[in-house]
């Protein structure tokens, strides 16, 4: 195990003292002169045509400033699927039809709130409601209302993985069995809703102060939008209250804003209420599971054939990406000699469900895990040991699709297995449940259609030591700013606090793609161990001439200190030879610059980070409510580089993803999200809590920075199936229909007695 | 609307403002005071982003009107430090890391800062953060962080 | 968004009954306003005038004597009474109560007046109050009245306080020997209100062989908290044992009237006034029968 100086050494989070002094500024407290309130009116039918919008009562209200339509706007679509157009179907504020309930149909800038509030009621609107559709298993039949043009039966995409002979595994297999599931949809629910403050200056100038996942993609996306050039729009986004992946997408609160903001050359804020930020903003897609595998009797995998219907809501957003990668993982994180895979992803009169923490691989791994446990039990095969037997490997090809270098899989087996066994006998009534997964560690997509470096760093070294890094990661609480902070100084070899980090403003930060795909660590850390790299190569240059050692010494920097490897007390100040070095260049400062693109890496990620989690938990027999006791987790992230922001990423990973097992939901009737709310959707609190354990399994991966991989949205995949792996062997009940429920594992209990 | 004179010492400092009496209280310390560390996370009163200490005890200050903490005495994330001296618990929630997008520890610092004054120590940590939601960290950094000083409480106050 | 009002704050007892009647045509009472924000700030509720009572500190005590019981003034907090030492030692279930309801912070600027004038079948306090027989006194400038705590709630949101009426205590009489109350929700997040909740309060006889007396009082369970009477008649009387407690569970889940919710349908909420019913009434039973 390599010691690093301050690589896996626990450091304080470089915006800790902000935060915990109340002194950093989301976008939710940004307020600038002369500054507007924005309100959006959405509309209350799941489809409908727009006929009119009469907004002449609103404007005349005391205290409005402007009030906009779809007419108002370019009328132009948009989406992230840039490569494909027909996938940019979102107007955001819709002019001739609504397709969801939360849809913009206007929007309104006042002096405050109250009056924008006010002014909202006085718009009239008229529609024609249209039939609706809401569940994609209704919304692909002949003659169900149609909601794109260019969509016949609602399919708005279809995916297809394939490999080896399906048909023959399932022939040669001793046991098959099929199981069907439905994956529910999740909220979000970042504890700083969406929200935007626009401003816009006569000089034909956009700023927006919004709170995101990804300034770049926004800026360009607003710059297409709005007509703009590209440049001429500036995104800041210092600190983002939460993502998950719901903030990587333009959303209503920027674009709205900054139509205001244009028509008034006045700043506008919009911030969403929580209400609208449940029932208007993007969700974890929903998934009708079809799932069929088939073994030998001593437990080896051979041909595994999954299908999937998505509700995908009214637009595509990132749905065709989780359509994929819910197909990718399904397979996860197992040797499959052949295996199948159809999905599609279906309009319906919902809101658009898109990205979320795990990108379908959490809803892939509940029914993987789910499966893989009722096989092993029918084979009459220990949990682990069926795991073990069909694990990925280090080298491991996924054909066609991934090469998985870096695998800690069986050591995570072996940990877990461990825990298990000194568990000894368990109490009546608990059980204890596994699940296994691997995950991608920066989706290399480009659907952008970016022609940027995915990700790239600059760096600056002044003349007192002091380290400008300039990154385009975006931090929304993983940790990303320390991280990079960490790399770049482990690197260089200067200390944590000489780093000056410089983010969340699109004028003056180099590109990345943004913090989604789990892909900040691997990619943006590459970018910046490059320029590090070349940045502590100007310094050793002009070292070496100081130093003048025999040609075999090679030179290195720790901690501040230029030093020959070989001799480590010969060395010199880091702090000194800048100086020297930065006269030595015409008073240049050191400047260096690195990038990261994978190239050839797979149609999925460069590499993968595995785990095994365990989860021990009670249910009443007589209630059916389930009481987690511990959550173990055993995970490979190859080298941690930031060790409290590993920790704090798994335990905040098993909240959100115990909750999509066991207790939120998103139940709607005919499109109607019914409960928007904090009180009525029901996320975990801390007294929901396990105890937590996480044991860390270390590779190297050569991918990654350090050979550091994901931690953080691999670690939302096990829980659910754990958890209900956990109820089966409390109870010998399976429930197939997230979340499980207390009155559906009752119900199912009855129904068990009754056989 | 006629608007009230309100009287309301926030951090040691003492204001009077002109308010309309539908403002909530955290709509003037946010709004009026330039106070943002207090944040605000929904609508139902559920979330506790907005606790602040009134009288010395933790309340939602979204669920109070202003008028009705007039002559009260506000405690808000802000003047939990002593100019660059963090309080024990700060220095806790920096070393355990128990804070990761930090939208809501405004409020749990101030929930488990009286629920380190109130209650007995080391007991029912996770009752005293009950009415605060995170969606980032998972609690349990949080726990240590209080744990530990509750812990160093303990040991000073010979428990 | 919240509309416009008339904002008046009382400091006592007379001055509120004056502004009660008064404003009458429109108005409502703020105290700890932990409910009745929320609806003013969603537009579901809009009075012309705000009464806000409080810094009436003379409706704000626990009293206690051992003729009368407990006297509870309206404008005590949630949080005074889980504090409280007399209510640990003479209505410990009470305290309890208030352990796991909401927040710490709702508790501390919340009031159990507000709390029950508030009409909700889901809180917590009313059917531990009315398993224990507490009455209620009302004021206005006209009368006071006293009520029992069953019939001051009428509908779903909706009580006997009547126009320029204003609950002022909540009386508490004293425990009879040998009886014993427990109280038990379900809820999947705790300090949630209950999907369904039930107090029962048990009273056995001299001999401590049969049952003298018995409460059980569902929540969350009706339009009102409610009294499952029959229920309570099937244990008068009897011994107690395992069987008899799963009639009476079976009596008290076919006395509820429960609406099916997205938290849970109506036949989930009937077994779980089975399930409760058995569990809290055993527990009252025990420790009746350990009582002095």
């Amino acid at each position: 195990m390599k010691k690093y100086t301050i690589i896996n050494t626990p450091v304080h989070n470089i915006d800790g003292i902000a935060k915990i002094t109340g002194r950093a500024k989301y976008t939710f407290d940004i307020t600038l002169p002369r500054m507007l309130h924005g309100k959006i009116l959405r509309s209350s039918y799941p489809h409908a045509e727009l006929l009119d919008i009469d907004t002449s009562k609103a404007e005349r209200l005391k205290g409005v400033k402007a009030v906009l339509t779809g007419k108002d706007t370019l009328g132009k679509k948009q989406g992230i699927w840039r490569r494909f157009k027909e996938l940019c179907d979102e107007e955001i504020l819709a002019r001739d039809k609504v397709r969801y309930i939360g849809e913009p149909v206007a929007t309104v800038a006042a002096i405050d709130e109250d009056t924008a509030e006010e002014a909202l009621d006085l718009i009239e609107v008229e529609y024609k409601p249209l039939p609706g559709v809401f569940e994609p298993l209704e919304a692909i039949k002949e003659g169900a209302p149609q909601l794109h043009e260019h969509a016949e039966r609602n399919i708005n995409v279809t995916r297809h993985i394939e490999w080896g002979d399906v048909d023959e595994g399932f022939q040669k297999a001793d046991y098959v069995r099929e199981d069907w599931f439905r994956c529910s949809s999740q909220a979000h629910v970042c504890m700083e809703t969406h929200c935007a403050v626009a401003d816009y200056i006569p000089e034909g100038k956009l700023t927006v102060y919004t709170s995101t996942q990804s300034h770049y993609y926004i800026k360009v996306l607003l710059a297409e939008i709005l007509g703009l050039r590209e440049n001429d729009v500036r995104v800041i986004s210092r600190y983002t209250g939460g993502g998950f992946g719901s903030k990587f997408e333009l959303d209503s609160a920027q674009f709205c804003s900054s139509l205001l903001s244009m028509k008034l050359c006045q700043p506008v804020k919009i911030v969403l209420s929580r209400e609208e930020e449940f029932t208007a903003t993007k969700r974890r897609t929903p998934m009708f599971y079809y799932v069929r595998s088939g073994v030998k009797k001593d437990g080896t995998f051979l041909a595994k054939e999954a299908r999937v219907f998505t509700e995908g809501g009214a637009y595509t957003a990132m749905g065709a990406t989780a359509l994929y990668l819910t197909g990718f993982f399904q397979s996860f994180p197992y040797v499959w000699p052949s295996y199948r895979y159809d999905g599609y992803r279906v309009y319906t009169n919902t809101a658009p469900t898109s990205a979320m923490r795990g990108f379908g691989a959490p809803q892939a791994t509940f029914c993987a895990e789910t499966q893989i446990d009722l096989i092993a039990d029918e084979l009459g095969i220990d949990p682990i040991e069926i795991r073990r037997k069909n694990a990925m490997y280090p080298g491991y090809e996924v054909p066609g699709q991934a090469t998985i270098q870096s695998c800690g899989l069986g050591q995570c087996l072996d940990k877990i297995d461990g825990w298990i066994k000194s568990r000894g006998k368990l109490p009546p009534n608990r059980g204890i449940g596994v699940a296994a997964y691997g995950f991608m560690s920066g989706g290399i997509f480009n659907w952008f259609d970016t022609p940027y470096a995915f990700s790239s760093a600059v760096i600056q070294i002044n003349i007192d030591g002091k380290v400008d890094l300039f990154v385009g990661s975006q931090d929304m609480g993983q940790g990303s700013n320390t991280t990079m902070a960490m790399i770049c100084a482990e690197e260089l070899g200067v200390k944590f606090e000489d780093i000056r980090l410089h983010m969340g403003d699109t004028e003056n930060c180099p590109v990345d793609l943004g913090a989604w795909g789990s892909r900040e660590t691997l990619m943006q850390g590459n970018a910046v161990k490059m320029a590090a790299a070349k940045a502590k190569q100007q310094i050793l240059e002009f070292a070496t001439a100081k130093l003048a050692p025999n040609i075999v010494y090679d030179l290195d920097i720790k901690d501040g200190w230029i030093h020959l490897i070989a001799r480590p007390e010969r060395g010199l100040s880091f702090y000194d030879v800048v100086k020297e070095a930065i006269r030595g260049k015409d008073g240049q400062p050191i400047i260096a610059r690195g990038h990261y693109t994978p190239h050839r890496k797979g149609m999925i990620s460069p590499a993968y980070s595995f785990g095994v989690q365990a989860i021990e938990a009670d249910v009443d027999p007589d209630t059916g409510k389930i009481t987690l006791k511990n959550c173990v987790t055993a995970h490979d992230c190859g080298q941690v580089i930031n060790p409290l922001g590993v920790e704090g990423q798994l335990e905040g990973a098993i909240a959100m993803a115990a909750g999509y097992g066991f207790t939120e939901d998103l139940p709607m009737d005919e499109g109607k999200i019914l409960n928007p709310n904090l009180v009525d959707y029901m996320l975990l609190r801390a007294t929901e809590m396990p105890e937590t354990e996480v044991m860390e399994v270390e590779t190297y991966e050569p991918e990654g920075p350090f050979g550091a991989k994901e931690a953080g949205e691999g670690l939302t995949n096990p829980t659910a199936g754990a958890l209900g792996n956990a109820v089966f062997h409390a109870t010998g009940i399976s429930i197939k229909n997230l979340p499980i429920t207390p009155e559906k594992v009752l119900n199912t209990l009855k129904e068990k007695k009754k056989k | 609307m006629k608007k009230k004179l309100l009287h309301l010492t926030v951090n040691d400092e003492y204001h009077e403002l002109y308010i309309s009496p539908k403002k909530l209280l955290v709509e003037i310390l946010r709004d009026e005071l330039g106070l943002t560390g207090t944040k605000r996370g929904c609508s139902t009163g559920a979330c506790g982003a907005c606790t602040v200490l009134l009288d010395g005890t933790a309340v939602k200050s979204c669920s109070i009107l202003a008028m009705q903490a007039d002559g009260a005495k506000v405690t808000t994330v802000e003047g939990l430090a002593d100019g660059a001296e963090l309080t024990p618990l700060q220095q806790s929630f920096l070393d355990h890391g128990a804070f990761q997008c930090g939208f809501c520890t405004s409020g749990m610092l101030i929930s488990a800062t009286a629920f380190l004054r109130e209650d007995p120590a080391t007991k029912d940590i996770k009752e005293g953060i009950q009415g605060n939601i995170c969606r980032c960290t998972g609690y349990n950094s949080i726990l240590r962080a209080i744990k530990a000083v509750a812990e160093g409480k303990d040991k000073e106050e010979g428990r | 968004m919240i509309h416009n009002f008339n904002y008046r704050r009382a400091t006592s007892v007379k001055e509120t009954l004056s502004l009660l009647e008064k404003f009458k045509e429109d108005y409502k009472i703020i105290c700890g306003g932990q409910s009745l924000l929320i609806l003013m700030r969603q537009g579901l509720v809009a009075p012309e005038n705000l009464i806000d009572i409080k810094s009436v500190k003379e409706m704000s005590y626990i009293d206690y004597d051992p003729k009368n019981g407990l006297k509870i003034g309206a404008a005590i907090t949630h949080r005074e009474i889980e504090k409280s030492p007399l209510i640990k030692k003479y209505f410990p279930v009470l305290a309890e109560m208030e352990k796991n309801l909401a927040s710490i912070q709702t508790r501390n600027w919340g009031t159990i007046g507000g709390n029950l004038a508030h009409g909700d079948p889901a809180g917590d306090p009313g059917p531990i109050l009315i398993a224990s027989n507490t009455t209620v006194k009302l004021a206005s400038l006209e009368r006071e009245r006293i009520l029992p705590l069953e019939d001051f709630f009428i509908d779903i949101f909706e009580t006997a306080l009547e126009e320029g009426e204003l609950l002022i205590e909540i009386q508490v009489p004293i425990l009879l020997k040998k009886t014993a109350m427990a109280y038990e929700k379900f809820n999947i997040i705790k300090n949630q209100q209950g999907i369904v909740s039930v107090a029962a309060s048990v009273t056995m006889a001299e001999d401590g062989a049969g049952c003298k007396d018995a409460r059980i009082v569902l929540g969350a369970a009706a339009a009102t908290p409610l009294r499952a009477k029959e229920a309570e008649q099937m244990l008068i009387g009897k011994k107690i044992d395992t069987k008899l407690l799963a009639s009476v569970g079976k009596k008290a889940s076919e006395e509820s009237d429960p609406v099916s919710d997205i938290h849970a349908t109506e036949t989930y909420r009937r077994f779980l006034v089975k399930d409760l019913t058995i569990k809290v009434t055993r527990k009252a039973w025990e420790q009746a029968k350990a009582a002095g």
